[in-house]
């Protein structure tokens, strides 16, 4: 088990650098010129980009500029955000609480939905709780996430003006920002710091602008998971085992709660790292729809003014993300299935 | 002798894409009680799905669509047959693995692979002596030799008081909904994993307390099929089918397996149905033998019988293929395949590939005949 | 019976089972009518700039979108362009990606897979770890870097997309091939002398290819979504292009009308958008019925 773990770190270290030399790589492609000229903020400092090209030393070989910039990394300097006007890793901070309270309330509701509906759907096979349930299954995940995000705000902001876009309304942000010292940013997610703070209007408040968000969100990521679950039921229950079961005198419930669906869980537990980028992909397009400033938000911006160490900074953080969710994963895989031993 | 188990035209089919597999045609076989019964037959002939049906444990896309199983559960009482097409889901699961259970072919799929061996064999106990084992924890939990902190002691005697009344009383399966309170069931469990202890020693496994902590992969093929009767023996049943239970084992496990049936058929249980395509093994272990092609039964005799005066030519054919020590003659195999069982051969299914076919047989289908005493034939040669 | 080639015989039967699948039928007929749309789109909506037909012609510079009417059946967009007009050729926008992009992808995963599943040994252990590196970031995030690299426009987009739209086809193309590289007709053919390259054609990739289609066929849908994601955001398509994501873009300022009439504008949004999510439907439900047909473990009854 350790063994296994330790090997997993070293993957990380792999994963990173790799990552790492490829983002440089494709923004080394980046005239030194151009890359000068992101330092630039007004017309009169052009001439200065020789200056700056020099000064950097932009047009060294890539190795060099890779090491030079992969010590700095080390160092804890991930350069500077224009969108954020901070440093990356300070912004970073900033931005990625936002992020997190997202995905900590979807997480449960994508995997519970799935997982039910998915042996909902299994054991009733062809008929029309399943038909229903593929049919809803395909739709959404036919729904561009930003396309459906921007329906549900026509709908529900601009029709029934229930809830607004962004994190937090604007008088409750207005009342943070003029009186720091009563409210206290314990975690940077509203919904808890509210609670700990004692201020359970800027919880509900909070919790309010989730709505949108998540259910845009849960609805465009649940149909993977609730497919594999589908399929995996179907498989299970089609085993030889089954019948041992059903011969055994076992009622129709444990063949399928306690036999077959904790099988089916297995390719649930393969494709959820999948669903974990799915769902970091799904949040750039909610956040950028729903006006709320996390990691996706910072991105897509970053992307659109040329920020390249953000660029930098998210993937290395994706990576880091990917390797433990797989980490975790295989984890959760051996204790289901007794046949895996981790080593 | 009584009747056991009766089957009246039983009639299976199965909606495929090829269109609707007939595959039992009118099947009427009696297994009666003490007896072995075998089931021989090429493979796809409907032998798994006669054993199937009469369990009610047809696959999708499978359908039972006609005839009767009748069962008389109790030796004396002739009158009280149980037409098994007629009941509850709910009465056949409190039947299967009790009265009537079954063993499978293939040992390394039949069991769940991430549920431990003791988690799987006592599953029979908790299904069918979870009143009788929940009366017995209570009296030890009342014997006064019952070490016990008292008030626990007092408030597990209350709920095994009232789970031996009725251990599906309302305010039980509540309780096992309720994260803290449904762990009044581990003295249950404990005491049904103690039964499957028991019964894996009985059946000749060595360290049975290590065995029912693993998991299906770390047992050999023999050992998983020996497991496999276990489930299927839990309950001391009256029937136990042995679908193909040693075809896919070494000579010498399967020699085993075949004498530890014949043991516990001695002690435990009262008859065996036996099906397999190995014509030693039947002419081993079964009292009476029944010979099936392409859905239908042909001929069913006792086992001597049988093998000394095989009437039907498909039962001739059958016996001239196995090979024999005595005999110098060339091995005799039959022409032709299986039919098709989606378009059968009208009248008699085995026609076409008969060597004493007749004008009749490709019109009508030939009735079961009783030719001589005992011995059963669905031939028009008779 | 008569004797059919059972290649044949397998293609008629998954034929069969497609189109018994309502999901197949509709979803054929949606892409035939796009595919229609796409062919004659000069014909049902004539360019106004022959040299540069994917422009859509616009009356004016008002912002504020106009309801459908005789001139613009579909009403106009933020900028006056012509609903009716960019819906036309954001078809054959839409056909361009999808195609582009899955089938540069699915090339090059192919390739990749195939080679590095059948030869093994090193060639295999650095392509894996390659692969490895670039899963580790997700797909639009690293399209998004490369755009940022290369500069906006459709084609980075596509070209982008296609760059790391690979990575699925060799790990699917190569654990397929991993599990039929030691079944007995390949070690057959091995052994009567076939050289590797006719393996791989004759006996392995007829035989792994069903999972690439069906990924194929639900890459055209995820691409096109993804494109026009990156369209939306403003690194795609430039202003006024006819493509679907972009003119989604153009109207985002306009979902929530004027006080009183709050869904005034719905056609700015609902019809571009509609479009996309036809089109993936469209995809999806094929590859559904593709995925459905080839199960073997679902396939059969």
């Amino acid at each position: 088990m350790l063994a296994f773990i330790t090997r997993r770190l070293l993957l990380l270290i792999f994963v990173l650098f790799g990552v790492s030399v490829l983002l440089f790589g494709i923004l080394m492609t980046f005239s030194p010129e151009r890359r000068a000229a992101t330092y630039v903020t007004s017309p009169q400092q052009a001439k200065d980009i020789p200056k700056i090209i020099k000064q950097f030393g932009l047009d060294d070989p890539f190795y060099i500029q890779y090491f030079r910039w992969m010590k700095e990394v080390l160092k804890g300097n991930m350069g500077w955000s224009l969108v954020a006007s901070r440093p990356v890793g300070e912004a970073f901070w900033n931005y990625f609480p936002v992020t997190l309270e997202m995905n900590l309330f979807a997480a449960p509701i994508v995997i519970i939905f799935g997982i039910w509906l998915g042996t909902l759907s299994g054991i009733h096979r062809d008929t029309w709780i399943d038909h229903t349930t593929r049919i809803l299954a395909i739709v959404g995940w036919s729904l561009p996430t930003f396309l459906f995000a921007l329906v549900l705000l026509m709908i529900f902001y601009g029709y029934f003006q229930l809830f607004s876009p962004g994190v937090l309304s604007d008088q409750l942000t207005m009342f943070i920002i003029d009186n720091p010292e009563t409210f206290t940013r314990f975690t940077g997610m509203y919904t808890i710091d509210g609670i700990l703070n004692g201020r359970f209007d800027i919880t509900l408040n909070a919790l309010a602008h989730l709505v949108l968000p998540v259910s845009t969100y849960v609805i465009v990521v649940v149909a993977l998971n609730m497919r594999v679950m589908r399929s995996g039921m179907i498989e299970e229950l089609s085993k030889d085992y089954v019948m041992t079961a059903q011969a055994k005198g076992a009622d129709k419930k444990t063949i399928y709660i306690k036999h077959a669906r904790r099988n089916a869980l297995l390719p649930v537990v393969t494709v959820a790292g999948q669903l974990v980028a799915l769902s970091m992909e799904g949040s750039i397009a909610v956040e950028v729809v729903y006006n709320r400033h996390g990691i996706g938000w910072w991105l897509a911006e970053s992307a659109v003014q040329l920020d390249m160490p953000v660029l930098m900074c998210i993937c290395l953080f994706m990576g880091v993300v990917f390797v433990i969710t797989n980490l975790t994963l295989d984890i959760l895989y051996a204790y289901i299935d007794p046949r895996i031993r981790l080593n | 002798m009584a009747k056991l188990l009766e089957t009246v035209d039983l009639v299976t089919n199965f909606y495929t894409y090829e269109g609707v597999v007939k595959a039992l045609n009118k099947v009427s076989l009696v297994v009666d009680h003490g007896s072995t019964f075998g089931l021989v037959g090429e493979s796809g002939c409907g032998k798994s799905v006669t054993v199937r049906s009469i369990m009610r444990i047809v696959q999708e896309p499978g359908r039972i669509e006609g005839g009767k199983v009748i069962v008389y559960l109790d030796e004396r009482d002739k009158q009280a047959g149980i037409d098994l097409l007629q009941q509850s889901e709910t009465y056949m699961e409190s039947l299967r693995g009790d009265r009537i259970s079954m063993i499978f072919q293939e040992p390394n799929a039949a069991l769940n692979p991430t549920l431990s061996i003791g988690d799987q064999v006592s599953e029979s106990f908790l299904f069918h002596q979870k009143k009788e084992m929940c009366t017995k924890i209570y009296e030890d939990l009342c014997a006064p030799e019952c070490q016990l902190f008292y008030p626990i002691k007092k408030i597990q005697q209350a709920v095994y008081g009232m789970a031996s009344n009725n251990p599906y009383a309302v305010s039980l399966k509540i309780m096992n909904k309720v994260p803290i309170l449904k762990r009044w069931q581990k003295r249950l469990k404990k005491e049904a994993k103690k039964r499957a202890i028991d019964i894996i020693d009985k059946l000749g496994i060595p360290n049975p307390a290590q065995v029912v902590e693993q998991y299906p992969h770390n047992l050999s093929g023999g050992m998983k099929q020996r497991i496999v009767i276990a489930i299927a023996l839990a309950c001391n049943p009256v029937l136990l089918i042995a679908d193909e239970a040693t075809s896919n084992l070494d000579v010498t496990i399967q020699a085993q397996i075949l004498e530890l049936l014949r043991r516990l058929k001695e002690e435990v249980i009262s008859s065996i149905l036996l099906i397999t395509h190995d014509l030693g093994v039947v002419a081993e272990t079964c009292d009476r033998v029944g010979v099936m092609y392409a859905g239908n039964l042909c001929e069913v005799a006792d086992v001597k019988e049988l093998f000394g005066n095989p009437l039907h030519p498909y039962t001739r054919a059958l016996l001239d293929a196995v090979p024999k020590f005595s005999v110098e003659k060339e091995l005799k195999s039959i022409e032709g395949n299986v039919p098709n069982l989606v378009t059968p051969p009208p009248g008699c299914r085995f026609h076409p590939r008969c060597p004493r076919v007749m004008g009749v047989c490709p019109q009508t289908f030939p009735e079961m005949k009783e030719v001589k005493k005992d011995h059963m034939v669905a031939c028009y040669l008779y | 019976m008569t004797q059919q080639h059972p290649r044949l015989r397998e293609f008629k039967f998954t034929l069969y089972r497609i189109f018994r699948n309502p999901s197949a039928i509709i979803g054929f007929s949606l892409l035939f009518i796009f595919a229609g749309v796409a062919l004659f789109a000069p014909q049902i909506a004539p360019p106004k700039y022959p040299h540069n037909p994917y422009l859509m012609p616009h009356k004016g510079f008002s912002p504020t979108p106009k309801p459908p009417s005789q001139t613009n059946i579909f009403g106009t967009t933020s900028g006056q362009y012509d609903i009716f007009y960019g819906v036309v050729w954001g078809t054959r926008t839409a056909f361009k990606i999808g195609m582009f992009v899955v089938g540069i992808a699915a090339f090059v995963g192919v390739t990749l897979g195939a080679v590095s599943g059948y030869l093994g040994g090193i060639v295999d252990e650095a392509l894996m770890r390659i692969t490895d590196v670039i899963w580790a970031i997700p797909t639009l995030v690293l399209a998004m870097a490369i755009i940022v690299a290369f500069g906006r426009g459709l084609d980075k987009v596509m070209i982008a997309l296609a760059l790391v739209g690979w990575r699925w086809y060799v790990r699917v193309i190569r654990s397929e091939i991993l599990t039929l590289r030691d079944q007995d007709f390949v070690q057959a053919a091995k052994i009567m002398g076939v050289s590797d390259l006719k393996i791989i054609l004759r006996h392995i990739l007829p035989n792994a290819i069903y999972p690439v289609l069906i990924m194929a066929s639900m890459d055209m849908g995820s691409m096109v979504i993804t494109a026009s994601f990156l369209s939306f955001v403003g690194l795609g398509a430039p202003k006024g292009y006819a493509d679907w994501g972009q003119m989604v873009a153009l109207a985002r300022n306009y979902i929530v009308g004027p006080p009183g009439d709050p869904l005034k504008f719905w056609y700015a949004i609902v019809i571009p958008g509609g479009c996309i999510v036809l089109f993936v439907l469209a995809w999806n439900l094929i590859g559904d019925a593709l995925r459905d047909a080839f199960d073997p473990k679902l396939r059969r009854r």
